[in-house]
């Protein structure tokens, strides 16, 4: 609540990213997304696992992903979500504009890096 | 977000549910896994997840219309809460619903005076043509050779300029009785140009109307084919008669279409030219430069500004002045809206309708606020009660806001249900002023039904009230220190209230008294003037209409059937004497005025000449009447058209032409008639012919011998004991000279007053604010109680250890009355000034002084001994509070 609408955005347009991303190796249900996203990020994004499902039902009601329940690696049943041919081209666009930004960043980093040696 | 979504948020919610329990499993396997105890394990996912409850919380408000739904619920506890106290909810509504009933009521009459819809295409778009002359006022009517003029110069402006002229005519079916109606004689092209589409039949065509007696067709007003007709669907085609000539039914018209006259509505339309024959108009009088009967009207071309059309019409002006410099010399044409002339026969004249209108919705507006700042005083004393419940939801988290919302949802709830009762008291209210008798067989308009801005003016003020009501308990609530109210233990903050409620108070006295003094005005005005010296002795004098016109007669002849009756009539036993005259005073019909060229008398410099009411009257008038003759002569059988032409003047217009002179024997000539000069044989007293209040205008008389063109005429007879005992008798000898002639308007003069014009006026005004005045005092005089009741309850603790401490029962009276003395002394005063004010502009209404003391000091005085008095009874209350018994209470 304290964050600014800017900033939550941001935060927010992150994280979608990331499960998008997630969802490009098959399905999987959300205790798979979230670790994988912290294991191949070496455990350096451990993400609130609290917010994904808020992210995941947003992402649904876009018609980024779509969902289904079935049984997990461990026979129990979970909701596993798939991501839909809007959801790859969205990942496109978001991977796109997010090492745009990457690269701008750095370049500023980088300058400042020049400045400092 | 979608709705389907919002609907099935409930089902959705489980699954979501059965969702996160799946996470917390496979999380709890992994930790298991990983060698922890199975309670560490779901300690661990649980941490890791947080709280479920809260996620399931953020996705269902994701589903959720967050407005829709706090409006429901905000409604429904709104709801619930009136339920729980029916009786408060009750009053409120109940004097919500006085309030805006009242509005409605007023509202209704207002837009169907002044704003309802004719019922014609792009009202706006049509406009009318006004001439004046001498710089005079500008009159609504123009002459055939000007409206021809205008139609074939002002095509660039105007796509259609049509026209047409009113009548009032016998309508007789195969040898009945004829009926008289009023008749509108219209240009061909008057309902294409209007967008009127007929009913029945056809209405006219656009070459109809210009031969005289070419086209005898008439089309009828759907309330007179469905009164007179029975509605018969096989009318058309159907032969009839008007003034005797035979014309064919060609069609009807819609319901909705009742003329452009605001005043009376048309029930048969004919085309222009058959006027000539039907109402024996001579042809040359029908095409004379100077007589001036038709109202014109231009529909504007689309893109075409009123500027241009003023422009267009200017040049019109200028060129009739260059062609006719003998009748046009100083003619001026401007364009004015269609509603101009609603209520007024002049155009450019100051709306005396819309004055009264403006004193109606303002005195019903001071009644909805007397109503509003009650319910308000309602709210906050329930506010205060309800404090407790307001701190205990701030404490389960509720904000502010939305306790304040809450607040209005309420009062609006109130005022909602205020409305609707209201309308449905205003539509009562509506409906008893429209039945008002206007004691006239005229087919009058006075149509006050509902229309879709009736409705929409309920709706915002029903809106505008429970905002009114609601702001100040919520405002009261959001300043409030809830951490206070806890700790005093349910004693409130009533002290911080003072303040709201004095002013509450003071507008309610201020309001009421306003309300008061301007009925009080009202009804002083009516009582004057019904019991005002108006000049003629108005006891005793029977009245009615008749024209001889009607059943065919010519002006000649109508002037030999008038010589004849009169005689007959004044020998019947009983009558005094018997006359006729032009017009009656207050009358509606032919209240007649003339421009006037004086020999001797020069009108002040920028002034134009001098426009004098007058009346055509017959032998015996002023006896039957009882004017008195000051000076010279009365007119005698001899003062007809073979000898010099004369005229008898009002004290009042001989002091104001020929002051300190003797006007008999002086002339002067009416532009009507400008191949005659009048002279001067007699001077009368003043009467009053029309307006009671303000100064008594000039007059003059003219003997009907001489002036007979036009055969409407009222007849009026003294008699001997009660005049309507007479009537039969009358109605017979008229009969037995013609059987078939129409008599209308039969009445005493007495009743007569009471017209439109006269004291029925007054009547209906003082009645209404006479109404709203008692409304607004037992509002104000509940206020009043009731706030105080409610202080000196909140009060009674203190009033206790006061009494405790030795303070006597007199000073305690002091106490609480200083307080209620001041509120309502600061409201008396406002009151006063609102009064003043209000009076100023309903000064040309009220026939006393509009500061008039008696009215002014009586209402004060007895609005401040009442208001007292619903002080004493709080006061002595507190007064006899047992001590003991007010601290135990504690």
């Amino acid at each position: 609540m304290g964050r600014s609408q800017k900033e939550q955005e941001l935060l927010l347009g992150t994280l979608d990213m990331l499960i998008l991303q997630t969802l490009v190796m098959g399905p999987a249900h959300g205790h798979t997304i979230a670790h994988v996203i912290e294991h191949t990020s070496d455990n350096v994004l451990e993400i609130e696992q609290g917010s994904l499902y808020p992210a995941l039902h947003r992402l649904e009601d876009r018609g980024w992903v779509s969902s289904y329940w079935g049984p997990s690696e461990n026979n129990r049943k979970a909701r596993f979500y798939r991501l839909t041919a809007a959801g790859r081209k969205r990942l496109r666009v978001e991977t796109h504009r997010w090492s745009a930004m990457v690269e701008a960043i750095g370049r500023v980093m980088g300058t400042a890096r020049r400045a400092e040696e | 977000m979608s709705l389907r979504r919002y609907l099935r948020r409930r089902e959705w919610d489980e699954e979501r549910q059965r969702e996160l329990e799946a996470h917390l499993t496979h999380e709890v396997d992994d930790n298991i896994a990983r060698g922890m105890t199975p309670g560490e394990a779901r300690r661990r996912a649980y941490m890791k997840l947080g709280n479920p409850t809260m996620i399931r919380e953020e996705i269902w408000k994701m589903n959720s219309l967050v407005g829709v739904e706090e409006l429901g619920r905000d409604l429904r506890y709104a709801l619930r809460q009136l339920w729980r106290s029916p009786g408060f909810a009750a009053i409120a509504v109940a004097t919500l619903a006085l309030g805006i009933g009242v509005n409605t009521a007023v509202f209704s009459m207002v837009n169907g005076l002044l704003f309802s819809s004719m019922h014609i295409q792009d009202e706006q778009q049509v406009l009318m043509v006004g001439l004046r002359q001498n710089g005079g006022s500008y009159q609504p009517a123009l002459s055939m050779p000007e409206y021809q003029a205008l139609a074939t110069q002002t095509h660039d402006v105007f796509s259609e300029m049509f026209g047409d002229q009113f009548g009032l005519d016998g309508l007789s079916m195969a040898g009945n009785k004829p009926d008289r109606v009023f008749t509108d004689y219209v240009t061909g092209n008057y309902f294409d140009a209007l967008g009127v589409k007929p009913l029945l039949g056809r209405f006219f065509r656009a070459n109809e109307g210009m031969t005289p007696g070419a086209d005898p067709w008439v089309v009828l007003s759907y309330a007179y084919w469905k009164s007179h007709f029975a509605g018969d669907p096989n009318v058309v085609g159907r032969q009839i008669a008007l003034d005797g000539i035979p014309v064919t039914i060609v069609g009807v018209a819609p319901k909705s279409y009742r003329g452009l006259s605001s005043i009376l509505d048309v029930q048969a339309y004919l085309p222009m030219a058959m006027i000539v024959p039907i109402e024996n108009t001579p042809l040359a009088d029908y095409n004379k430069q100077s007589n001036r009967n038709i109202f014109a009207y231009g529909r504007l071309r689309s893109g075409v500004t009123r500027q241009q059309a003023d422009a267009a019409l200017a040049v019109a002006g200028r060129d009739l002045a260059r062609a006719h410099p003998a009748d046009e010399k100083t003619t001026e044409l401007r364009s004015f809206p269609l509603a101009a002339t609603r209520f007024t026969g002049s155009l450019d004249q100051s709306n005396s309708f819309a004055r009264v209108s403006a004193i109606f919705l303002g005195l019903a507006g001071l009644v909805l606020l007397l109503a509003c700042v009650n319910v308000a005083n309602l709210l906050l004393v329930r506010a205060t009660v309800r404090e407790r419940e307001m701190v205990i939801r701030s404490a389960l988290g509720a904000r502010r806001s939305r306790l304040i919302r809450q607040m209005l949802t309420e009062s609006i709830l109130l005022a909602a249900f205020g409305g609707i009762a209201g309308t449905g008291l205003g539509l009562l209210g509506s409906m008893l002023l429209s039945s008002v008798n206007l004691q006239t067989d005229l087919p009058i308009a006075f149509d006050f039904s509902f229309d879709w801005h009736v409705f929409v003016f309920d709706a915002v003020i029903a809106m505008a009230a429970g905002a009114f009501v609601g702001i100040v308990p919520a405002v009261r609530l959001a300043r409030a220190n809830l951490n206070l109210v806890l700790r005093e233990g349910g004693r409130g903050v009533a002290g911080q209230g003072h303040k709201f409620r004095d002013a509450l108070v003071t507008i309610q006295v201020g309001a009421a008294l306003t309300l008061l003094i301007i009925a009080g005005l009202f009804t002083r005005s009516l009582v004057q003037s019904e019991h005002m010296d108006l000049g003629f002795e108005p006891n005793h004098v029977l009245t009615m209409m008749m024209d001889p016109g009607e059943i065919g007669y010519n002006p000649d002849r109508s002037l030999t059937f008038y010589k004849d009756l009169l005689p007959r009539l004044r020998a019947v036993p009983g009558v005094v004497s018997a006359t006729t005259a032009m017009s009656i005073p207050m009358g509606m019909i032919d209240n007649a005025s003339d421009t006037l060229t004086i020999e001797g008398y020069t009108p002040p410099a920028g002034q134009a000449p001098p426009t004098v009411a007058n009346n055509v009257i017959d032998t015996g008038y002023f006896q039957t009447l009882q004017i008195p003759v000051v000076e010279g002569r009365q007119f005698t059988d001899s003062d007809n058209d073979k000898n010099p032409y004369v005229a008898i003047v009002s004290r009042k217009m001989a002091e104001k032409y020929w002051p300190h002179q003797d006007p008999v024997g002086r002339r002067f000539t009416m532009a009507s008639d400008p191949t005659h000069s009048l002279e001067i044989v007699g001077v009368v007293a003043d009467a009053r012919y029309g307006g009671l209040s303000g100064p008594i205008a000039a007059y003059f008389y003219t003997p009907y011998a001489q002036h007979h063109s036009n055969s409407l005429l009222a007849l009026e007879v003294r008699t001997q004991g009660d005049p309507a005992v007479m009537a039969p008798e009358i109605e017979r000898t008229i009969h037995g000279m013609t059987p078939a002639l129409p008599i209308f308007e039969v009445k005493t003069l007495h009743q007569a007053l009471y017209s439109p014009n006269g004291l029925l006026l007054y009547q209906v005004v003082a009645g209404l604010a006479g109404v709203m005045g008692t409304l607004g005092m037992v509002l104000a005089v509940v206020g009043v109680y009731g706030v105080l009741s409610y202080v000196v309850s909140q009060r009674t603790a203190e009033i206790g250890v006061r009494m405790a401490l030795g303070a006597q029962r007199s000073d305690i009276l002091k106490i609480v009355y200083r307080q209620g003395l001041w509120v309502v002394g600061i409201g008396l005063v406002l009151g006063l000034a609102a009064s003043f004010g209000m009076a100023r502009v309903a000064h040309s209404m009220i026939v006393v002084s509009p500061s008039d003391p008696v009215t002014y000091v009586s209402v004060t005085a007895l609005l401040a001994a009442i208001a007292l008095l619903a002080c004493y009874v709080p006061a002595h209350r507190a007064m006899y509070v047992e001590p003991m018994k007010a601290l135990r209470q504690e």
